[in-house]
């Protein structure tokens, strides 16, 4: 038996990240900022872009794709509160989105008529911090009834992350969670992170989140 | 379970090499997996060999190379070309 070695070194996500320049290139040509909402589950990005897409739906041109193990239950919520598109993803048992699921979902968006792109990607705080979606950036959102260790517990998806959103904040006084080392926490794993302390449902902190997509849209953040 | 989705593409890479490189039967396929990569390694470990009974592979064993960092990559295809050593 003759045996041969064929050498690869081929990286195992080439192929997502080749994808992903290419929907990153298409979102820049057409003027699109895009941002990746990754989380665990229940954080509350669904309620976030509800809130977000009431305010900004219309001024900003926001579409959304998203992603879910099953049911387009995101989906049609979000649809019920804007007449701009929600594109559904529903990944049948994976647990994150890739970027060709993206690349196709922009096939059905009017790019024309978008400048700000929200990806709610599948909750979890694990997998989909490994795969490029094209996204200028992915937002991690993570509740105050989570604990202030996750930003230790899930690093990755902390490091790959630019911004953070601290969500849920109208249940502080009910909770002994301590934003502040939370915010520690998280820092210690990526010193660049940027927060938001979001309530989606009784609004505060909204403000400062919107005049911050508002000027992502005006001077799009770059990779 | 994207340790599946990553197996699944360990093997489409694996699939390529062996038809660029000629053939064979394959009888390892070797992967870096970085400490930091986010890879649950006995999971990855248990997709791939998985999907290593199938063919072209049919029955290939796997080598997890360990190391530093978050290289993540599909580093050989070791295989018989059915030729005599003589």
């Amino acid at each position: 038996m003759a045996v041969r070695t064929i050498e690869v070194r081929e990286r195992v996500m080439a192929r997502n990240d080749v994808i992903a320049a290419v929907v990153r290139a298409t979102l820049e040509a057409a003027g699109i900022t895009a941002f990746n909402l990754v989380s665990s589950p229940g954080s509350g990005k669904t309620s976030l872009l509800e809130r977000t897409l009431d305010v900004l739906g219309e001024e900003l041109g926001i579409a959304v794709v998203t992603g879910d193990v099953q049911t387009q239950n995101d989906a049609d919520r979000l649809a019920r509160r804007t007449d701009r598109l929600v594109q559904a993803v529903v990944t049948g048992g994976a647990c994150h989105l890739d970027a060709s699921q993206v690349e196709a979902s922009l096939t059905r968006i009017d790019l024309e008529r978008t400048r700000l792109l929200f990806v709610e990607n599948v909750g979890n705080l694990v997998c989909p911090a490994g795969w490029d979606l094209g996204e200028a950036a992915k937002i991690v959102v993570f509740s105050v009834t989570e604990g202030e260790d996750k930003p230790l517990k899930y690093p990755k998806m902390f490091r790959m992350a630019r911004y953070a959103v601290i969500n849920k904040i109208d249940l502080l006084p009910y909770l002994d969670f301590d934003v502040d080392l939370a915010m520690a926490n998280a820092r210690s794993v990526n010193p660049h992170l940027r927060f938001f302390l979001t309530s989606a449902r009784t609004g505060a902190g909204l403000d400062e989140w919107f005049t911050f997509l508002r000027a992502a849209v005006r001077a799009p953040v770059g990779v | 379970m994207h340790e599946l989705s990553l197996a699944l593409e360990v093997c489409r890479l694996a699939e390529d090499a062996l038809t660029l490189g000629g053939g064979g039967r394959v009888l390892r396929v070797a992967v870096e997996v970085g400490d930091e990569t986010g890879v649950e390694v006995e999971n990855f470990r248990f997709c791939l060999d998985a999907l290593l009974t199938e063919p072209p592979f049919c029955g290939a064993g796997s080598e997890l190379i360990r190391g530093p960092g978050d290289d993540f990559r599909l580093a050989c295809v070791e295989v018989d070309d059915g030729r005599s050593n003589d």
